[in-house]
């Protein structure tokens, strides 16, 4: 198999576990993230599509970064989970503190930042450093999610 | 306007508020901004002299010589103008937390524009900063023409033109200047929190000023109530814009903490959170002025906050929608020695059943207002019902928040029903599953018979506080309100509340221990509710009439503060309150729509 469908396979795999646990996690009360909420309502106000919409930006967003993942393996030769996961904790650390909590509002025309007025409304609440509007558990959470989807896609991919 | 400063602290009823929708100032009627917390609403602040007039922090300006002020908001804006009048001429300033719009602006701005008027005025302005709760006095430094007050991760710069030349001296920094009629000088403060600061050149501050009047004018435009008493509802709309706390959508009580309810008392709390039951009348307010986004915002966050707890609720948020408030005492002295100043809030860990029929109330009156509820809200809410018809039966600590609880408060059984009933309402439309319904209409009607046979006095022709018991309680005045049923028993505890709770237009709560020492003023949000309450029971002039004297009570920028001390109509306690304007808007609204 090619590094280019492993990695889409790995991608789609490991966004499958990622989101369900980050899913669990919420329904269990240990974060208010909703990735898919997140990003669905980006393009759209309406709650109902804004997840359908949200998750399916979510998994091809797992599978672009699948291809890099598999890019980078291609390049220094090798790959194993643990070096995936450990790629994933660097991207769980990425999104927490730039991705979803500076460059996310900067684009999302529906999330509020912390220059945001009386001028405008804001319907999604700021993520905050490391997420933690969302709950204190949230960076635990979302950590968790990433290497899992780390390991799941150094695993799959052969280079 | 007589200006009374009693041991350096100006009355309550002499402040002021400028927001921007992320954080809020109180001006004194003498030009000192003596309350400010930065960057957000809820964050410690860095002037404090409305709690501590040594420690606290303030940023004055006024007159060198003895003067006489007079204030209004610039029409339909939050932009306050104080005219000082002295013996050599007269002087106008503007105050305004400005909002993004030119240039690149600040984090947060407090603009202070000054203007000659006539004759000579010879001004002072005083600069004393001191960070987290005037527990931390400024670093200072002078870069760039700008005079630099640093703590830690935040600085605050203050640019001056045409405001004399800066003394320093120990803990501030100080001018004096003259304005001819004419003249202008200009003082702006900007902040920045873990970012570098912003040196913004004059012409944008005033641009962002113009702005910032432009934009709360249109907002202001845009509502729509054409009843009675119209500028205190459009005034009340606009102190509620300046409680919303615009990066999430929730609102604050209040914009501040420890005002007593008493001089000198310990009943000082903090209201910068986000109450539930606070939430279900402001969304209601905002749909009735037409404020859609904000009141779609306001839902929005409201589940999203819920999100961790539920089916459980939480009394109060914090505007980032976290749970933890953790009482605590700060080192200042309190509101003309009104100790404790308190931080956080103790009531975050009690059992209070109504906010279970605020939720419902919020989500009904959000689905009448042409928001459907999304499948996941749905069933969110129908795991709440079911926990009401789990908890109904249990003591609480009520509306009030007592703390010698808990008691099967009357009031909190009712908004049980209420929940239950709304719950029942919005399945039947399909915004709700309806799998539980059967148990949801056997729980409400046995609450109903539980407030029947439990709560009612014949003695005292009126339902009691508690189950039972003998004692009035104004919180039922809201009966009406949600519609509760046993419209002749409701009309009589009306009748009651105004027998027995009422001094003049003002009203008490209750007149018994509340596990918290020391005396009470009058709440005014239950004078805007007797008002409704007579109004929605058919005494539509009594109701009325009594609005007009209500509204004139007032200060002189048409703001309340939760309380008045009912011999002299002194305020008490936290100021602006949301809940007093969200009842007064209720209120006016109930009245216009039955006269």
């Amino acid at each position: 198999m090619s590094v280019f469908w492993s990695a889409f396979g790995g991608g789609f795999l490991g966004t499958v576990v990622m989101t369900t646990l980050m899913r669990s996690a919420a329904e269990m009360g240990f974060t208010r993230m909703d990735l898919a909420f997140l990003l669905g309502t980006a393009a759209t106000d309406n709650r109902r599509t804004a997840k359908v919409v949200g998750y399916l930006f979510h998994f091809a967003l797992g599978i672009a970064f699948a291809l890099l993942y598999g890019g980078f393996f291609a390049a220094i030769g090798w790959s194993s989970w643990w070096l995936g996961a450990l790629i994933g904790a660097l991207q769980a650390l990425f999104t927490a503190t730039v991705l979803v909590n500076v460059l996310l509002p900067a684009v999302h025309p529906r999330i509020g930042t912390p220059e945001t007025g009386a001028d405008e409304i804001a319907l999604v609440e700021p993520p905050g450093f490391l997420m933690l509007n969302y709950g204190r558990n949230t960076f635990l959470v979302t950590l968790v999610a990433h290497i899992a989807y780390g390991a799941i896609v150094g695993w799959a991919v052969r280079v | 306007m007589e200006l009374m400063r009693i041991d350096g602290y100006a009355r309550i009823e002499d402040y002021a508020l400028i927001g921007d929708g992320r954080t809020s100032a109180l001006v004194a009627l003498d030009g000192s901004v003596d309350w400010l917390c930065l960057p957000n609403l809820d964050s410690p602040s860095v002037f404090a002299a409305l709690l501590d007039r040594e420690r606290g922090g303030t940023f004055e300006l006024q007159p060198v010589d003895a003067f006489e002020a007079a204030r209004r908001y610039l029409p339909d804006t939050n932009v306050l103008e104080t005219t000082f009048t002295t013996s050599t001429g007269v002087v106008r300033v503007v105050d305004a937390l400005t909002l993004p719009g030119h240039g690149l602006e600040p984090m947060r701005e407090l603009a202070r524009s000054i203007e000659g008027v006539s004759g000579r005025v010879s001004m002072r302005w005083r600069f004393a900063p001191r960070f987290d709760y005037g527990r931390l006095a400024p670093r200072w430094e002078r870069r760039g023409g700008m005079i630099i007050a640093g703590c830690e991760g935040e600085s605050i710069a203050l640019s001056a033109w045409n405001a004399g030349t800066v003394v320093a001296t120990e803990g501030d920094r100080r001018g004096t200047f003259e304005l001819a009629a004419g003249e202008r000088a200009l003082l702006a403060m900007s902040t920045a929190y873990a970012e570098p600061l912003i040196a913004a050149p004059r012409r944008d501050v005033e641009a962002r000023l113009g702005h910032t009047i432009a934009f709360w004018k249109r907002w202001t435009d845009e509502r729509h109530y054409e009843g009675p008493w119209k500028e205190a509802v459009r005034r009340s709309a606009l102190v509620l814009k300046m409680l919303i706390f615009a990066a999430s959508g929730a609102s604050v009580a209040a914009p501040t903490t420890s005002l007593p309810e008493s001089i000198g008392g310990t009943r000082n709390w903090d209201y910068r959170f986000c109450w539930i039951r606070d939430s279900n009348f402001l969304i209601d307010a905002l749909l009735d002025l037409g404020c859609y986004d904000e009141a779609r915002s306001l839902f929005w966050w409201f589940m999203h906050a819920t999100a961790l707890t539920e089916p459980a609720l939480h009394v109060l948020y914090r505007l980032d929608g976290g749970t933890r408030a953790t009482e605590r005492e700060l080192p200042l002295s309190g509101y003309r020695q009104s100790r404790p100043a308190r931080v956080g809030n103790g009531a975050v860990d009690q059992l209070q059943l109504d906010i279970y029929g605020a939720l419902f109330e919020t989500a009904w009156l959000y689905s009448k207002g042409h928001h459907s509820l999304d499948h996941d809200t749905g069933v969110v809410l129908a795991r709440v019902a079911n926990r009401v018809c789990d908890i109904w039966r249990c003591p609480d600590s009520g509306i009030w928040e007592v703390r010698n609880g808990p008691f099967h408060f009357t009031h909190s059984k009712a908004m049980c029903w209420g929940a239950l009933h709304r719950a029942v309402r919005l399945a039947e439309q399909g915004e709700l599953p309806a799998r539980h319904v059967d148990r949801w209409r056997k729980e409400s009607a046995a609450i109903l018979d539980f407030i029947d046979t439990r709560c009612w006095s014949e003695s005292r022709r009126s339902y009691t506080r508690v189950a039972g018991d003998e004692t009035l309680d104004a919180s039922l005045l809201m009966l009406p309100t949600i519609r509760f049923p046993s419209h002749e028993r409701v009309r009589a505890t009306v009748d009651a509340i105004s027998r027995g709770l009422r001094h003049d237009d003002f009203v008490y709560r209750y007149r018994v221990d509340d596990g918290v020492p020391g005396n009470e003023g009058c709440f005014l949000n239950c004078s805007f509710w007797l008002v409704s309450a007579l109004a929605r029971t058919g005494r539509v002039d009594q109701a009325a009439s009594m609005m007009d004297r209500l509204v004139a009570r007032a200060n002189d920028v048409g703001l309340y503060s939760e309380e008045v001390e009912p011999a002299n109509g002194t305020f008490l306690g936290n100021f602006p309150q949301a809940l007093v304007h969200l009842a007064l808007i209720e209120a006016a609204i109930a009245v216009g729509k039955r006269s």
